[in-house]
Order: C-alpha cells, then structure tokens, then sequence
C-alpha cells in the first residue's frame, strides 16, 4: 500500500507571552513582555497507509491537536514537510480540503439554527458532490447511523450523541479520502459509542478511507486501530501495531490470592506483592517471570495454604499508563 | 453556489426568531418618537432652511424602519468563532474565507430587515404630517432609493467585515465592534441625521464612506438630491463599496496567513 500521508520532521513552535503574577506584575507587563517558545512539536517524521485506521494518542498536552490542526492545513509548522494525499495542506488548503473530512469532538461545524437536513444541503453545495452521489451517500449514512428521524430538528435541539452522528455524518458527504476525527466519542453514552465505532469500522471498510484519530479512550483505540502513533512532549515516541505493544504488556498479570489463614509476610519468588491485607493478597509476576498458572500455584502451596484465586490482565488504560510512565511523560 | 448557499442559511436562521423582531421593532418605534420630539425642538429653534420638519421625521423613521441593516456589529456566532478558536472550521472548507463571512453577515442583516421594516413603515405612513413618514418625492426617486439602498447594505457588510478583521488582530470582538459601532453611527448618520450636522462637518463626511450606507438612500428618499445629483452620489457609493471590499479582502488575508489556534 503506498503512503497517504508523509510527515517529514515537522516541527511547530509557540510563542506565548509570559503574564507576571499581581495587578503590578500585569502593569509592567504593558511595558515590558516576556516571551517564552513552546515547541509543540520537535521533529515529528511519520508516515500512514491508505486504507490505515491509526490512533494518534498522548497524554494532554502532547502535540496531538497541532499536529491534527497542521494536517488539516490549519496551521503552518515551523519547519518541516508534510505531503498529504499529493498536496501540501497550508499551501493549496482550497483544494486539499476537497478531499480530508474534520471532526473534532468539542467543536460543532454544522449550523446552528437550522435543521440538520439544510447543513448537509449546503455542504453539497459547497463541496459541489453530484445530486446523484449525494442521494446515494446521504441514504448509506442514514442507513448506518439512523439520521433521518433527525434531519428536520434544528442542530440545536438535538442531543450529544445525535449531534456527534449528524456531525459524522456532515464530515463524510463529499466521501473524503480522509477523515480526521479529534476526539469523536468524548461525552457519549455506552450504546452510541458502540454506534460511532460501528460506524468508523464499517467507513473504512467500503470507502478505504484513512481515518486518523484522537481520543483518551483506549477502548476506541483497542477496538478501532490496526497502527498507534504515541506522541509525549512533541515528540513522536513510538510507530507501530498496537497488538505488538498490548503483548509486550499484557504478560504481566495481577494475581489475587484468598489465603485460608492470615499470614504476616508473603514472598514467591519472581512475584511481587502489590497489595497485602489481611488474608488476601494482590501479586504481580516481575517482567523476568512469565506466569504460568500450574507453576505460580505449585509455587504457593509449597508455602501458604490458599483458598481462591483470580488472575486478570492488564487493561488498556493500564497499559498506556505504564506506557507514559516508561517515556516519563 | 456555494456563498448564495450560506447567504440563504443565515437568512432562514434569522428568520426563525419572530420573538426577537417583534422586541425590536417595538423598541424602534419607541426609540422613533423620542427622537423625533427631540429634533422637532431642535428644528424649532434653527434657522434651517432646506429641512422641513416633515422630511427630518420621515429621515427618522426609515432610518428607525431600516436600523437592522445599517446596524455595525460584529454578528455574535462570528465572535464566537474568533474567541473559542473555531475559526478553524472556516479553514477547513474549500471556500474563500472573506466571502463565506460577507455571505453570512448579508444574509443575516437581509433577513432581519425583512422581518422588522413593514410596521415600521406602515406606521409612519398614518402618523400626520409633522411627525409622520412621507411618500418618496417621485417614482424616479423611490427607484434610486432602492438602488442606493441596496448598494448601502453592501457597503455596510464591507465595514462590518473590517470590523471582524479588527477583532481577530486584538481577539476582542466586543472592543472592535464597539470601536467601528459608535464612530460609524456618528459618521453615518445615524445617531443624528447628517442634515443637522454643520456644513464643514457635512463637507469633510462626504469624503468618508460612512453617509454612502444610509444618509444617502434617506436623502434620495425625501428629495434632498436631484435625479443627476443622486446618480452621481449612487457612483460614488459603489466605488467606496469597490474600494472597502478589495481592502477588507487584503486585509483578512494577510491576518489569517497569522492566525494561530492554539489549545486543543
């Protein structure tokens, strides 16, 4: 598959002006500024396939949106190429922004006051999408995501999770080669969740579009993306599958442990005990140890006498939290 | 078209908001008789010749009929734009910025004219003579009035589109708007009608943009100007519009070449 997206040590620098503390410290700020640089992004080299769902994640801060803002041509980077389906995006934003589709997850783009029906008619407009193409489209949006009960209710009186369906749904009209989506499922219930991950699923398989995608929620990244980038203080820190990582940590395990009697000090060897409280104890097999059940038990009642035990595996979020914590983010 | 598209949307958005028109021309029609008094004594008191009281109340009252035309502010969801940053929506779709913001700002003002003027109008038409709304001087003048009309609401989104450039340099809508609101209703006429003002002060505001917005369609209206005086003025109204259009387009564009959001 070639690459849809080139990111060739892209940097993005801010300068914010440096606000002193009090009503004086403020006065003398009209006279004397000072500035500081925040490079939001150092050297940032990437590149995505066609047809790729990638999760773009990082801790707050990181440089996730600059960057998302950059490839929608938003913003102009410091330094750096960047090549995005043939175009450069702050340069030729006209016509590049023909072929990407935004979503950002806190931020409305249909119009407020009217009905949903009369945005989406106006964005065929504005893409100039064939009355043909655009019946067709808007029929397998409202088949897949359930809109046409929607399309007469002004956007303003529609709820959160019809809203960000609506807001998909504006995004994909003119089927852009690209989706961008910041955020999408922030502040949605369980069941629409499922509803827009089904739905981003369901787009990058019949159209082949690149979806790229922001969220804190690693449930979205476990269930929608084949590739990760990690991002921590503008810097890109790893690129690659995220089943390779979610092994790497899922060999640790924690081990809970019913004891049949209370026991002052618990030592296994290649465990460590993470939580000790009266006859229960919560372990967890150090890296070096690759837990095995037979063995780990056989372990146990060389010493203790037990009466239960459960074993469960990282989570998701766990991982990323160790994740930040190995990068120090 | 992708710009008549947008117009047409924030005409049907204003449109919705019968509560806020009828708020409004309420407060025109009372606004309207303040003045009028005010100004009767005035005209009392002066040795003005070429103004009669009749002509100064119907200045008033298309000037009260029309006031959400000619009306500088910088449109509230535009603000908002700017201050939260969703400006970047804008960035997003293949138009050119400038226009889809002169789309809007037109379409809103149309709208909200159409929904207030006609009571207004219907109103000063049956008050008597000394304080009411005359019928224009001849057909010739109604048609120019129209014209010049539409030419000033034109002029009036170009200002108001400076306006927006003023609030994105500063990211102070409210300062801008307040800034381009008050100089403009003083220069055009619309706080006190340019009539009354003295003749130096009338000499240098021909020179500015601002009385090409309402004074002139008024001033037609009520026969202040001969046919071939309005023409000309109309001709002049329209490169103003010309002149303010190319710089405010200038202006936006080496400003959002800048812009930067930040935060996420």
């Amino acid at each position: 598959m070639p690459s849809i997206i080139e990111f060739q040590s892209i940097c993005k620098n801010f300068k914010i002006s440096l606000k002193n503390k009090g009503v004086w410290g403020s006065f003398l700020g009209l006279f004397k500024r000072k500035y500081k640089t925040i490079e939001a992004l150092q050297n940032v080299s990437f590149s995505i396939e066609e047809g790729d769902i990638v999760g773009y994640i990082g801790p707050n801060g990181a440089g996730k949106s600059t960057t998302i803002k950059i490839m929608c041509g938003i913003l102009t980077p410091t330094s750096g190429t960047c090549q995005i389906a043939g175009f450069v995006p702050w340069k030729d934003r006209k016509k590049y922004v023909q072929h990407i589709g935004v979503v950002f997850g806190q931020r409305s783009q249909l119009w407020w006051d009217v009905p949903v029906i009369e945005s989406f008619e106006l964005l065929k407009d504005i893409y100039k999408i064939e009355e043909s193409a655009y019946k067709e489209t808007l029929q397998l949006l409202d088949k897949t995501l359930n809109l046409s009960p929607l399309f007469h209710v002004p956007l303003r009186q529609l709820s959160l999770g019809q809203k960000m369906k609506c807001e998909l749904a504006g995004a994909l009209l003119h089927k852009p080669k690209i989706l961008f989506l910041d955020e999408p499922t922030i502040g949605l219930d369980a069941v629409t969740k499922l509803a827009v991950r089904d739905f981003i699923k369901y787009i990058n398989k019949e159209w082949k579009t690149t979806i790229i995608l922001t969220t804190h929620d690693m449930n979205d990244i476990d269930a929608l993306t084949n590739k990760i980038i990690l991002i921590g203080k503008g810097k890109v820190l790893y690129n690659g599958s995220f089943s390779v990582l979610k092994n790497k940590y899922a060999r640790t395990k924690t081990i809970t442990v019913e004891f049949a009697k209370e026991y002052k000090t618990i030592q296994i060897e290649g465990y460590r005990v993470l939580e000790h409280n009266k006859n229960v104890a919560t372990l967890q097999n150090e890296p070096t140890t690759e837990f095995h059940t037979q063995h780990f038990i056989e372990e146990v009642c060389k010493k203790y006498e037990i009466v239960d035990f459960s074993v469960s595996s990282i989570s998701v979020d766990e991982i990323l939290a160790q994740l930040y914590k190995e990068y120090e983010l | 078209m992708s710009y008549v598209g947008i117009f047409k949307m924030h005409l049907k958005g204003e449109l919705q908001y019968r509560g806020k028109a009828i708020s409004g021309i309420v407060t025109q029609v009372f606004w309207g008789f303040m003045r009028i008094s005010l100004f009767t004594a005035f005209l009392a008191t002066s040795s003005m010749q070429d103004f009669s009281l009749y002509q100064m109340s119907s200045y008033i009252w298309l000037g009260q009929a029309f006031l959400a035309a000619f009306y500088i502010t910088v449109p509230p969801e535009v603000n908002k734009d700017i201050v939260r940053g969703d400006i970047c929506y804008k960035f997003i779709r293949p138009m050119d910025i400038y226009n889809q913001w002169y789309a809007s700002v037109l379409g809103s003002k149309i709208a909200s004219t159409l929904l207030r003027f006609s009571p207004i109008i219907i109103l000063g038409f049956c008050l008597p003579n000394s304080m009411g709304l005359m019928l224009p001087v001849s057909f010739e003048a109604f048609l120019l009035f129209c014209v010049s009309m539409c030419i000033g609401v034109c002029l009036c989104s170009a200002v108001i589109l400076i306006a927006i450039y003023l609030s994105i340099k500063t990211l102070m809508p409210k300062g801008a708007s307040a800034i381009v609101m008050s100089v403009t209703s003083l220069l055009s006429g619309a706080l006190i009608p340019l009539p009354l003002m003295p003749a130096s002060v009338q000499t240098v505001l021909n020179f500015l943009p601002f009385r090409y917005m309402s004074d002139l369609p008024y001033r037609i209206y009520i026969g202040n100007f001969t046919i071939a005086e309005s023409c000309m003025q109309i001709g002049i109204a329209f490169v103003w519009l010309v002149a303010l259009i190319v710089i405010g387009k200038l202006l936006m564009k080496s400003s959002l070449k800048k812009v930067v959001v930040q935060g996420g």
